[in-house]
């Protein structure tokens, strides 16, 4: 039973990662209409950041903000210099799957020969254990769980009263006539790639954060739990990633604790597999899976 | 012929479809207009099957075929056409053609595998078909040039001919003389009324008035999702909700 | 250069040219975007591999897997392309028959990490992360291998699978029914319209591709004799992607060219940097390998935006007797 109890409160740290990084992704997603496959990258390449700024002496939650102002300026360029101009060209949406793809692949092995092989982590003193109830978790652990909360608040009151986050839900419900309303969707959508690619970069070095050791190949693995707790939400919805993130968060580690650890990423996909197969649209359903414009 | 009863259709909070029940008779051209966003589009995508109804039902020749995805529907003769060009834009026009038609041996896995002088002489066959179309409509010419660089009313043109090579027993036509060149426009209306003479059963969407008066034997009138009218067009013009809600001259 | 240099060339080509044609006919012919083709090509040479080996018991029990039933060429290479079809059934269905297309991609791209990370970790099923190894080479018990007249041998039955993956490819595409293919890869909606059932449509391609893989990974492992899951990242399905992209879609001269110029040549670069001392050691290790995986990553990126039709685009169809 406590092993349960303890997962549980694993549970609680992971669906916080998970949902910064979820919500980022499927925002992008919603409003953009792509599916960034190079985010795992972006994260992990900001894990990276926060890393050589703490072996530098830099704390790690100093590194954190770091990662996401990084994590912000890399994925706005990288939509500016390569998303945006294939849009443009018409690629269809299966092309900048593949564009995103390449682009990943691309990450990952211009970060290899930099960062090498070998797992590292962060250098810090993660504080004892405190107790919560009968679920106890490191001091660390605890402010992951306060940033995730804090970051999906901040993220409600961005789409629910300002003008910005009017204007994100407007383009992403139908960007032709949030344009002719005046909207400039351009400008709309660059902000969209730098606050989504913040959470991005804040994701990836609180994942690295709670994974204690990290190396490249983490990024690719992270995104399929990120597609999972995104699509299962709804794809382009930030309040179904959430969700999403709450529901694969626990279940990878309740699974942990009952079979095996390194099956993690099997459940996460295997949700991914059953949502697909009973519900593509996901939870909050609205534009998902089974749009006809392919 | 095409029996829809209480159809609705609805769709993220809109009812694009609500409750719209219509008989299409059999051996006629039926025109469906309105304003729009009356529906009528939606509605036609439904008979078809390329949307599936949120309720009510459907029958074909008696046949109920509600839960009949689109294509079984197309198989049975149920062919439409579509608002937006829906060519097949990496296909050459005569490809366009080639494609629709059934009975091709080649068509299938196996018959694929078998090679070439399996299927080469239903194929001519087919080509023949299809080129005596092309002349008929006057686009013999391009039959080599790819679907995807043609002008609007000629994708439009190609679009008809593909339905017209299903052998289709009722076409469901969205729009189709739009952007389309008045002298090709005449010859597809013979067409269409020679068809009608062999019994095929026609149901177009159509916004100019002039040409539905001209072609429909009868004409059902949606606004917001609901039929507010039908019948000829004489009888329609002497209703006055009709003639505010839609009728202009 | 010596028979063993052109042997693995032409041996690594003709595997390279086979799952180009079959990738060819999923994506570039029928718009499949399998991004879990490797898994294909993995099953069938995990089920040449069981097929030919000894039990596990044999060697001293060093490695751990199912089957090993001794079974003799051209048996082994028949269930390889068996597997790779029946691995396309439950795959299929479950992710070509509901979902838009780049949500397929997706899950097929998932499917292929997952597949990986199962078999690594399932110990005892396919040999784990070590893979398994001492495969038996095809007929070598009556010809030695590694030796010239093996080479020979080897180069030959490759062909002849080159030849009918060719000939199967190519009937295919090249008739009406690739017509119908074409048309569902144009404009799904549309080609259900003139009664073109596209589950139907992609179901049997992704079958008939799968055979065709698991054919190339039992002739993969029948000459290199190991197999494990180092060898199936999916970025090897990657790029073969690249190969049709650079190629020429929807063709299969465009497929034979692609993996003449990409998986072939990558290997080649791979081999040529390894055999010279001082390239070996350029740099930190690994760093000549990631820059060819960058180098992939920007030929896509390229030929997508300045030649998408690739070197060979899909030819235009012309009929006899047409207008002048």
């Amino acid at each position: 039973m406590n092993l349960f109890i303890a997962a549980f409160g694993f549970g609680l740290v992971s669906m916080s990662v998970i949902a910064i990084a979820a919500v980022g992704f499927t925002m992008q997603f919603g409003i953009t209409n792509m599916i960034n496959l190079a985010y795992g990258g972006v994260m992990i390449s900001s894990a990276y950041v926060a890393y050589y700024l703490n072996k530098a002496g830099v704390s790690v939650w100093i590194g954190m903000a770091a990662g996401a102002l990084f994590g912000s300026v890399f994925s706005f360029l990288l939509n500016r210099f390569i998303y945006a101009p294939f849009m443009r060209k018409g690629t269809a949406h299966l092309g900048m799957v593949i564009v995103s793809l390449a682009v990943s692949l691309m990450i990952a092995n211009l970060l290899l020969p930099i960062v090498g092989y070998y797992p590292v982590s962060y250098q810090e003193d993660t504080g004892g254990l405190i107790h919560l109830g009968p679920i106890a978790l490191t001091r660390d652990q605890f402010i992951v769980i306060g940033v995730a909360i804090v970051l999906m608040l901040a993220i409600h009151a961005l789409l629910t009263y300002t003008r910005l986050g009017k204007a994100m839900r407007a383009t992403a419900a139908n960007p032709t006539l949030a344009r002719n309303c005046g909207i400039p969707t351009n400008r709309v959508i660059d902000a969209v790639w730098l606050i989504t690619g913040a959470l991005c970069g804040m994701a990836g070095v609180v994942a690295a954060l709670n994974a204690g050791t990290f190396v490249i190949d983490n990024g690719a693995a992270f995104l399929i739990t990120i597609l999972a707790a995104a699509v299962l939400g709804g794809a382009g919805q930030p309040y179904g990633a959430m969700i999403g993130a709450v529901i694969i968060g626990l279940m990878t580690e309740l699974s942990a604790a009952a079979w095996s650890p390194q099956y993690k990423e099997v459940v996460a996909f295997g949700v991914l597999v059953l949502v697909m197969v009973l519900r593509p649209q996901g939870l909050l359903a609205k534009r998902g899976a089974l749009a006809a414009a392919g | 012929m095409l029996v829809a009863t209480e159809i609705h259709r609805h769709f993220e909070g809109l009812h694009a479809v609500d409750g719209v029940s219509i008989e299409v008779p059999a051996g006629q051209i039926t025109g469906l207009i309105g304003p729009n966003g009356a529906g009528k589009s939606t509605f036609l995508a439904v008979l078809a099957g390329t949307l599936p109804a949120t309720s009510g039902s459907i029958t074909f020749d008696g046949r109920g075929i509600t839960r009949l995805p689109a294509y079984a529907r197309a198989r049975l003769g149920l062919v439409r056409t579509f608002q937006l060009p829906s060519e097949f834009a990496q296909l050459t026009v005569l490809e366009n053609l080639l494609v629709a038609a059934p009975n091709n041996r080649g068509d299938s896995l196996f018959g694929a595998l078998r090679g070439k002088g399996y299927w080469i002489k239903d194929e001519r066959r087919l080509v023949e078909q299809a080129r005596a179309l092309l002349k008929r409509f006057g686009m013999s010419a391009k039959e080599s040039d790819y679907a995807g660089t043609m002008s609007g009313g000629q994708k439009r043109l190609i679009e008809i001919m593909r339905a017209l090579m299903l052998g289709p027993r009722v076409l469901l036509l969205d729009e189709p003389m739009s952007g389309v060149h008045p002298k090709i426009i005449e010859e597809i209306q013979r067409y269409l009324q020679d068809l009608r003479k062999e019994g095929l059963t026609i149901l177009m969407v159509e916004h100019e008035l002039h040409m539905v008066e001209r072609l429909c034997d009868s004409v059902v009138v949606m606004a917001q999702g609901k039929v507010i009218g039908s019948g000829t067009m004489a009888s329609l013009r002497r209703q006055p909700e009709i003639v505010d809600a839609y009728l202009v001259g | 250069m010596n028979t063993f240099y052109a042997a693995n060339l032409l041996i690594y080509a003709g595997i390279d040219i086979i799952a180009c044609l079959a990738l060819n006919l999923q994506f570039g012919v029928s718009g499949i975007v399998n991004f879990s083709f490797i898994v294909f090509q993995s099953v069938g040479a995990y089920t040449a591999a069981v097929l030919s080996m000894p039990p596990d018991t044999a060697n001293f029990g060093f490695q751990h897997y199912i089957g090993g039933y001794e079974l003799p060429f051209p048996i082994p290479w028949i269930g390889a392309v068996v597997a790779g079809g029946l691995l396309a059934v439950p795959v299929g269905l479950v992710v070509l028959r509901k979902l838009r297309s780049d949500y397929q991609a997706i899950a097929l791209l998932v499917l292929s990490v997952i597949a990986n990370t199962v078999i690594t970790n399932a110990d005892k099923f396919l040999g784990g992360a070590g893979g398994i190894s001492l495969v038996p080479s095809p007929v070598g018990d009556r010809i030695t291998p590694r030796t010239e007249p093996y080479e020979y041998f080897y180069i030959g039955i490759t062909a002849v699978c080159v030849a009918v993956a060719f000939l199967v490819v190519n009937r295919v595409v090249n008739s009406p029914y690739g017509r119908s293919l074409r048309a569902m890869r144009e404009r799904e909606i549309a080609a259900a319209a003139i009664g073109k059932n596209p589950v139907q449509l992609k179901m049997t391609i992704f079958i008939v591709g799968g055979m065709i893989a698991g054919l190339s990974g039992a002739i993969l492992v029948g000459y290199i004799n190991v197999w494990g899951p180092t060898v199936w990242l999916y970025p090897e399905t990657i790029i073969l992607f690249a190969a049709i992209i650079v190629g020429g879609r929807g063709n299969n001269i465009g497929a034979i060219l692609g993996a003449l110029l990409v998986p072939v040549g990558f290997e080649e670069v791979t081999r040529l940097i390894n055999s010279n001392g001082t390239l070996a050691n350029f740099g930190p290790p690994g760093l000549l390998s990631a820059l060819q995986w960058v180098a992939i990553g920007l030929l896509i990126l390229g030929f997508l935006w300045f030649r998408p039709q690739g070197v060979r685009p899909e030819p235009r169809r012309v009929f006899e007797g047409g207008p002048e």
